[in-house]
């Protein structure tokens, strides 16, 4: 029975039980769905059906329905990609990488976490699907053998590696993810009274009966797959940023931006993390499992990926005047006093200036502040895809083909639509399944629970 | 005739400490039933470690493998083009463009692999009926199983130990 | 005998008759056809190999068969018998002539099943290069607008009883005229004079842009009525005021090609070019010096030229900017002498007269200038004005026009649509419904030029021949057969031409007239040894018309008019591809627009910068009453106080049906409607705008209004950003002076083509010291071990010479035809999604750079973006811009398929089918020349007015070698491939390795100046070869090192003296 530090804050406060935290848990799933999650989800699946319908328009009649032109072939689509990805990337470093740290305080928020990696990736993998010009034939980037004889992929290409990380990615959270719920169902399984969610419940839990052999092997499995997650979601946005760092493009030809693009998905993830827990903590009564002290260690991780951005954003600028490269020094000109500049500059300030104000212990605890900057953060990271793709793009080498690119209402709509879709699936998370880490919570009951550890005090 | 022993408790520190003794007066203990891993049993009821790591690492090493390989075939040796200029001639001119693939594929083979071979050997599979005794097993409350057949004492003795426990509940059945 | 059962191969082989038994040896059953043809003693005049001789000698005699015959003829070809000389899937080519009024090309039609698809200069035989008007003509044949049949009162009707109406229209009293454009053809001609002496009818002639002032001054000058001919081949110094020689001015598809003869740097010797003009036009933008004039002082510069070469006067009277380039340029015209050259391009006698006069003075008469009575523009203003008049005043009862559409680009075509009106019997042998036609009373089509035989004569003893490349498509008749059965003596077209040229034919005798044939193969034939001699001037006083020219007032705001180079006239205005074809200096399409200068438009607080969202401020400019209102466009070099303005637009402003794509399209491809429901016109009709001094048309006006209406205009160009921002591995130029001083300097080393460079931690120099001179080209880094290039098999390359490079643009619609390339239309051009392969990049000359801005203590920030305003008169620079062919292609790696792959002759092949539409590619090209289909071009409403795909008729203009690229994938350059492969094969059949030249891609072949060279970098004795070791190329981009098979060749500006 191993022991905590007294000086360290309890992550679970008040006198719990272990029955208690069950039927927190538990408790809002079995009782009847509250108004507020009947209106918002609601809201998001009619601004999911919106999206929804855009795609449907963009497929059939083509990709000129977004503003893209022969100067800038790629804008809202790849933002919105990258974007996407990154915020996946809060989940499985929350589980994994702070799993191998042995960071107890990831228990209260790894498992929405882990589910808001798992809808934002899906909202991920959209995009690359619907901006092929051809996207019925989109089965074509995988090495099928085929009719044609030796027709092969292109191994060279990033965007194929960008096909095996995302689906490597995806599958994997959502096994991590998966295998972490077993336990937690079956807990549902046995309190659950009505006949057929029961019947859904057990078929969900795979009839786990939380043997000591079973749980020895959960936990090993739990290790090894956070010990394998945990390269892998640094690979992914490495690769991801690799679509911009192996062309010739000024602007995307930078070293640089594997561990930049890597931070800055933690930084954006742990931002969208901090907008839904902040929701849901409130929505779910869980003031008591996610409390301020998780707030506040997110937090920190913000300031420091966040800072680790800023840098790279200055290492960028020195960079590009000190190469001495014309197109170089000027892409990078061209982006802060450009036509594109109001772009950067909301960059900067949403990315660089606003997560310093962490700096203050005050705005740190302060879950008010806290949802803002969040919000802001993620506008923030938003533009800095847009910076570095559409800037750099629209003046490339040949002044002659320097051009514009305006959004159109598609470009909006399927964006609006991502969000709509990803909001109404979190929903439906937090309504049906076990929103926290039941049998990981219950093992540090005693080492960081406020009562046990007053106990131990006296 | 034998008799299965299912003994409650509502602690893990209560369940570590009984089984310690019943495994010190020396009762096999066939199986404990919890809501959360209880850290620092398995020893004392004596489960061996499991090699789903080793299982893991074989299997990505098969990814490694078969990805290299594949590539190799698709680029080098069934149709070698000329692309933007970059070598197509052996494997080793053109790893480095084959590594993120490469990396990628052992880790989509050994999570799936390990994740596949751990739901089989645990029985958890779509569809299994559960075994814990007591549906509060999976809340707040440990069983432990105890049963006279892995066991040369007799029921009667078996049970006197039991109740010598800081116990909740004991139910016996028939096997 | 069940058991000996046998098949027959038919009756023949059943019977087995004599013939079967003969022809069941032979593998080629027609091979006594050729036998015969070998048998012809008239094979050895022939100028080419027997296998072209007999696809021509084949079709000339399908062709003359069919012209000859009386009798509804079968419209299409049963391939079930195998048409001598045609083989499917092979092209056929037949010279013929090009007339339109205006541009005159022999050129060569290319064929394929009949169908004519392509046009280009016939090389071997022919006069002048096509320019991009000539190319895109045979869009003209599939025009669905075209008129299918004889009109009576606009209801369709039949020949005869059209020639009823005719022969009752003339018998009426009054003045009967027959109203034409020059009449070039003495066929024609014979015709007409026929038919007016039957008829009583008198032939009046008139041009759309008349240039009757320049054959006045000749005639005046020297006695002889004709153009004069100007040689700029041997011109060592070249002023011209206001013409724009290289683009539109008089016979200019010629004088362009020789203009750059005299332009090759390697010669040692460069001719130079002084411009004087009010719009940036296409001489301008390649003139050496260039300065800007009020068309009120053309006269003057041109009195001050005379003056000083004459010594009888001075450049006073001119502001000292202008005296100063006028004193310049007098100079070089001294030094060259007898070879120096004045053309005037204003439509004013004086101005022609006086250059002619100083022409005179410098010798040039007979060398530069000569005086032999070309036929061009022999339209007679005064005749059409009193016309008019007549007209109006009732006084004319017939009227028949031909090859003219005076109700669109007359002077006052107010007055002439009235007057039409009351003629009683009006006729129209035009192809269309144009503005004159439809308002006739009867429309007899002609035949479009490529179904119809001509013979064209432009002056000495050369005849210029036009054969039919396909029949007919619609039921029209040759002009010259309709007056000849109007005359009364009914003949047929062909025969009329044969027998004007030789008396003793026969139609019998036509099959075999060996002769003919290789003159129809030629395109040409000479009626005569003697070659034309230049009339000596008849020594006159110009004074007069001297100080009638220095006297000139002008106004605060001037008007110049010009033709465009792709729109011309407005006599094509209905072809899409010269739509869509960029104006060479502003890179504007789909739209006429006002240009004005940066000062005008800022103190008008007019819009100067368009771009997709940014829209040109609408003005509204009056001459003398009229006033249009079009869109402002900042034109560098337009002279403060003037605008400018194309004709050639406002085609069908009564919604005439002169085809689809003549007309304005909104943001969904929808026409846009006039107020009173009819489609909207493109742009405006300035002919009206013109001042006319005795029935001839000046094109300016000295005293014009502009102002602002408020509303905007968006206007679509394909190129927005004008400045090459000091970049300089894009662009390459030097001076000729510097040029001559290293001309002798290795590749590379030059001061202005130094490669780039890398420094290297090795001792590279062997200076024993490891130092910064101590570096590598970038060519010789190299990442990884590459495929080999050098030397193997074919590498296909192409050299592009910026100095002989005039901006023409012919090779963007070469290309554009020759490649199906998509039409997409101004909407869609306005969001840069043209789809042009081959594109020319114009850039302006700034007054700022970033060395001037560390002079001048201004931060390098502020400095670029003042580099991105061009000077108000700017040295341009035309770079022709296609997919560069690179050996590291960086499009090729990106592409996660490998639908882009190098092919191993050095080719960046792009695999339609296998593209799924990343664009990934298209934004890892560092010259963004990748096209993306972002819309079904060939189905989708928003192009149905111009995409020829999507009309049934156009569509017969696709190039079927060549893909119609579906929804979604990239394209992209591909070097004319399915040329390349034909060439391979050719080569392949007659055994032997492919001939230098003997493959050419559309954009090569189509450059009049011999720009563009294409060739095997891999045969040491190309020429493309030699030009890529020329110490003048380069790669753009070289740094990049993504090593193109496309080189380019530093642009060298004549603006020392010629004696450097």
């Amino acid at each position: 029975m191993q022991r905590e530090a007294a000086i360290r804050e309890p992550l679970i406060l008040g006198h719990k039980t272990y029955k208690d935290i069950t039927d927190d848990v538990v408790g809002p799933i079995m009782g009847p769905a509250p108004l507020g999650w009947k209106i918002m989800i609601t809201i998001s699946s009619i601004i999911a059906l919106y999206g929804v319908g855009c795609i449907l328009y963009l497929l059939g009649t083509g990709i000129g329905t977004w503003g893209l032109n022969k100067t800038v072939d790629w804008a809202w689509d790849i933002t919105n990609f990258v974007w996407w990805v990154g915020i996946g990337h809060a989940g499985t470093l929350i589980s994994a990488v702070l799993l191998l740290f042995r960071q107890k305080w990831r228990m209260a928020i790894n498992r929405s976490a882990e589910a808001m990696t798992i809808f934002a990736v899906i909202m991920a993998a959209v995009f690359p699907g619907i901006h092929m010009g051809r996207i019925w034939v989109s089965y074509w980037v995988l090495p099928l053998p085929n009719q044609f004889g030796s027709l092969w992929v292109n191994f060279n290409s990033p965007l194929l590696w960008d096909v095996f990380a995302i689906s490597t990615y995806f599958s994997v959270s959502l096994v991590f993810w998966y295998i972490g719920l077993i336990p937690d169902f079956a807990t549902i399984r046995d309190r659950m009274t009505k006949p057929l969610p029961k019947k859904i419940y057990s078929i969900l839990s795979f009839g786990w009966s939380g043997r000591a052999k079973n749980w020895t092997r959960f936990e090993e499995v739990s290790l090894v797959l956070a010990g394998i997650a945990t390269p892998l979601v640094f690979s992914v946005h490495s690769i991801v940023s690799m679509d911009f760092a192996t062309s010739v493009i000024p602007g995307w030809h930078t070293t640089i931006f594997p561990p930049y693009f890597v931070s800055g998905a933690v930084f954006s993830g742990f931002a969208m993390v901090q907008t839904l827990l902040l929701i849901m903590r409130k929505g779910m009564k869980l003031e008591n499992y996610i409390h301020v002290k998780h707030v506040e260690y997110m937090n920190i991780v913000i300031i420091v990926t966040g800072s680790i951005v800023g840098v790279a954003y200055l290492t960028e600028l020195f960079i590009s005047w000190y190469s001495g490269v014309e197109y170089e020094s000027y892409a990078f000109i061209n982006r802060f006093s450009g036509p594109y500049s109001w772009a950067y500059w909301i960059m900067m300030t949403c990315n660089v200036i606003s997560p310093q104000l962490f700096w203050f212990k005050k705005i740190r605890r302060s879950l008010v502040a806290t949802f803002a900057l969040s919000i802001v953060v993620n506008i923030g990271m938003w533009f800095e895809r847009y910076v570095i793709i559409v800037t750099s793009l629209h003046r490339d080498y040949l002044p002659s083909s320097w051009g514009e690119f305006h959004a159109t209402s598609i470009d909006i709509g399927i964006f609006l639509g991502t969000l709509g879709i990803f909001l109404t699936l979190f929903l439906a998370f937090a309504r049906f399944f076990p929103v926290l880490a039941l049998n990981e919570l219950k093992t540090i009951l005693k080492s960081s629970g406020e009562s046990y550890k007053n106990e131990q005090a006296k | 005739m034998s008799k299965i022993f299912h003994v409650m408790y509502d602690d893990d520190a209560k369940v570590m400490a009984a089984a310690k003794t019943l495994v010190g007066q020396g009762i096999r203990v066939k199986d404990v039933y919890s809501p959360f891993p209880i850290h620092g049993i398995d020893p004392i009821i004596g489960i061996k470690r499991t090699r789903l790591a080793i299982a893991s690492f074989m299997y990505a090493m098969t990814g490694t493998s078969l990805a290299l390989l594949g590539m190799w075939y698709f680029m080098i040796n069934d149709w070698p083009m000329n692309i933007g200029g970059k070598p197509s001639f052996s494997l080793i001119e053109n790893v480095t463009a084959f590594l993120p693939v490469t990396f990628e594929f052992s880790v989509l083979c050994g999570a799936h692999g390990m994740a596949i071979t751990y739901l089989l050997r645990n029985g958890t599979l779509p569809g299994m009926p559960a075994t814990n005794p007591d549906p509060r097993t999976t809340d707040d409350k440990f069983v432990v199983e105890i049963t006279t057949d892995n066991n040369s004492m007799s029921a009667d003795e078996l049970e006197s130990a039991i109740r010598a426990t800081d116990l909740l509940e004991l139910s016996i059945k028939d096997a | 005998m069940a058991n000996t059962k046998r098949y027959w191969t038919g009756l023949d082989d059943l019977h087995q008759t004599e013939a079967f038994q003969t022809l069941q040896g032979q593998e080629f059953p027609q091979h006594e056809g050729v036998d015969e043809m070998l048998g012809n003693e008239n094979l050895a005049s022939a100028t080419t190999g027997r296998r072209d001789f007999l696809k021509f000698m084949g079709f000339s005699l399908a062709a003359a068969t069919l012209a000859a015959c009386e009798t509804p003829v079968v419209k299409s070809i049963p391939y079930v018998n195998k048409p001598e000389g045609l083989t499917p899937g092979v092209a056929n080519h037949y010279a013929s002539t090009y007339y339109n009024g205006h541009d005159y090309m022999n050129v060569l039609v290319k064929t394929r099943e009949g169908r004519p698809i392509f046009i280009k200069s016939n090389a071997s035989t022919g006069v002048g290069r096509a320019n991009v008007r000539v190319n895109a003509a045979v869009m003209g044949l599939y025009d669905s607008a075209r008129l299918q049949g004889p009109h009576l009162g606009g209801a369709g009707s039949t020949w005869d009883s059209l020639d009823a109406e005719v022969a009752k229209g003339f018998a009426a009293a009054g003045r009967k005229v027959v109203l034409t454009n020059t009449v070039l053809s003495p066929s024609l001609q014979r015709a007409i004079s026929a038919f007016c002496e039957a008829r009583g009818a008198e032939h009046v002639q008139v041009d759309a842009v008349s240039h009757s002032a320049l054959r006045t001054a000749a005639k005046q000058h020297t006695g002889v009525d004709g153009l004069p001919s100007f040689d700029f081949a041997a011109a060592k110094a070249v002023v011209t005021v206001g013409a724009d020689f290289l683009g539109t001015w008089g016979d200019a598809v010629y004088y362009g090609p020789e203009w750059a003869k005299s332009r090759r740097p390697e010669n040692g010797q460069m001719s130079k070019l002084h411009a004087f003009e009010t719009t940036m036009s296409l001489t301008g933008s390649n003139a050496d010096t260039r300065t800007m004039i009020k068309p009120s002082e053309q006269g003057k510069v041109l009195a001050a030229l005379h003056g000083i070469i004459t010594g009888s006067g001075n450049a006073s009277g001119l502001n000292e900017g202008v005296a100063s380039a006028v004193l310049k340029a007098a100079d070089d015209l001294k030094k060259a002498g007898s070879n120096g050259l004045v053309v005037a391009g204003s439509n004013d006698l004086d101005a022609q007269i006086v250059a002619a006069a100083i022409n005179t003075a410098l010798g040039a008469d007979g060398t530069t200038v000569k005086y032999t009575g070309e036929g061009l523009f022999a339209g007679d203003d005064a005749a059409f004005a009193q016309l008019v008049a007549d007209m109006n005043a009732g006084r004319v009862s017939a009227l028949i026009m031909h090859g003219t559409n005076p109700a669109y680009h007359a002077a006052d075509k107010e007055a002439f649509r009235t007057g039409l009106g009351k003629v009683k019997f009006s006729l129209s042998t035009a192809g269309l419904a144009d503005e004159s036609a439809s308002r006739c009373t009867a429309m007899a089509p002609d035949h479009h030029w490529l179904e119809n035989w001509m013979d064209l004569r432009i002056g000495g003893t050369r005849i210029d021949l036009a054969q039919p490349t396909i029949q007919p498509l619609f039921d029209t008749r040759a002009a010259g057969e309709s007056f000849m059965s109007w005359a009364g003596q009914s003949m047929a077209w062909y025969d009329v031409i044969r027998t004007t040229h030789n008396a003793g034919y026969t139609r019998d005798a036509m099959y075999n007239d060996g002769a003919w044939n290789s003159s129809l193969h030629d395109g040409f034939y000479m009626t005569g040894e003697d070659m034309p001699v230049s009339a000596p001037a008849l020594v006159g006083d110009v004074s007069a018309s001297v100080r009638r020219l220095a006297a000139a007032k002008g106004g605060a705001m001037e008007l110049a008019l010009y033709q465009k180079q792709a729109i011309g006239s407005g006599d094509q205005a209905a072809n899409p591809m010269l739509q869509e074809t960029p104006d060479p200096i502003s890179k504007v399409t789909w739209d006429n627009y006002v240009t004005m200068a940066r000062v005008d438009m800022e103190a008008l607080g007019l819009n100067t910068y368009i771009a997709q969202r940014d829209k040109a401020s609408v003005v509204k400019v009056t001459v003398n009453g009229q006033a249009v209102e079009l869109p402002a466009f900042m034109q560098p070099g337009q002279t403060p106080g003037t605008v400018g303005i194309a004709l050639g637009y406002g085609r069908g402003d009564n919604g005439e049906n002169i085809g689809r794509a003549a007309f304005a399209t909104g943001e969904n491809g929808e026409h846009l409607l006039t107020a009173d429901g009819k489609p909207m016109p493109i742009g405006a009709n300035v002919f009206g705008f013109a001042t006319v001094n005795g029935g001839v048309p000046r094109y300016d006006a000295y005293d014009v209004s502009v102002e602002v209406t408020g509303t905007e205009f968006a206007l679509a160009a394909t190129q927005i950003h004008n400045t090459v921002m000091d970049r300089d591995s894009v662009v390459k130029e030097t001076t000729f002076g510097s040029y001559l001083a290293e001309a002798s300097k290795p590749k590379g080393k030059a001061s202005w083509n130094k490669s780039h460079t890398l420094n290297v931690h090795a001792d590279v120099n062997g200076d024993g010291v490891i130092n910064a001179s101590d570096s590598k080209n970038t060519s010789a880094f190299d990442l990884w071990k590459s495929h080999p290039v050098e030397g193997i098999g074919h590498r296909w390359g192409m050299t592009i010479d910026l100095t002989t490079c005039t901006g023409c643009s012919a090779c963007v619609t070469a290309c554009h035809i020759e490649n199906n390339v998509p039409v997409v239309g101004k909407d869609e051009v306005r969001r840069h999604r043209d789809m042009h392969w081959m594109r020319i990049d114009r850039y302006y000359a700034s007054d700022w750079s970033q060395e001037r801005g560390a002079e001048e203590g201004v931060g390098v920030i502020a400095s670029y973006t003042k580099m991105e305003d061009p000077s108000a008169n700017p040295q341009t620079v035309h770079m022709p811009m296609m997919c560069q062919h690179c050996n590291h292609a960086p499009c090729e790696t990106v592409c996660p398929v490998a639908a882009t792959t190098h092919s191993n002759e050095g080719l960046n092949q792009m695999t339609y089918n296998r593209c799924i539409g990343t664009r990934y590619c298209a934004n890892n090209c560092p010259y963004k020349v990748r096209r993306f289909n972002w819309f079904n071009y060939q189905g989708y409403a928003k192009f149905q007015h111009m995409n020829p795909s999507q009309d049934s008729l156009t569509r017969l203009v696709l190039n079927p070698d060549v893909t119609v690229r579906a929804r979604g994938v990239i394209e992209k350059c591909s070097m004319c491939v399915q040329r390349i492969q034909d060439g391979k094969l050719e080569a392949k059949k007659s055994g032997a390795p492919v001939v230098d030249g003997a493959i050419k891609t559309a954009c090569a072949e189509a450059c009049p100046t011999n720009a563009i060279t294409f060739g095997d970098l891999n045969d040491n004795a190309s020429e493309v070869k030699t030009n890529s070791k020329n110490n003048r190329s380069y790669h753009a981009l070289e740094e990049v090192g993504i090593q193109p098979n496309i080189f380019y060749m530093t642009k060298v500006r004549n603006t020392e003296s010629n004696e450097a």
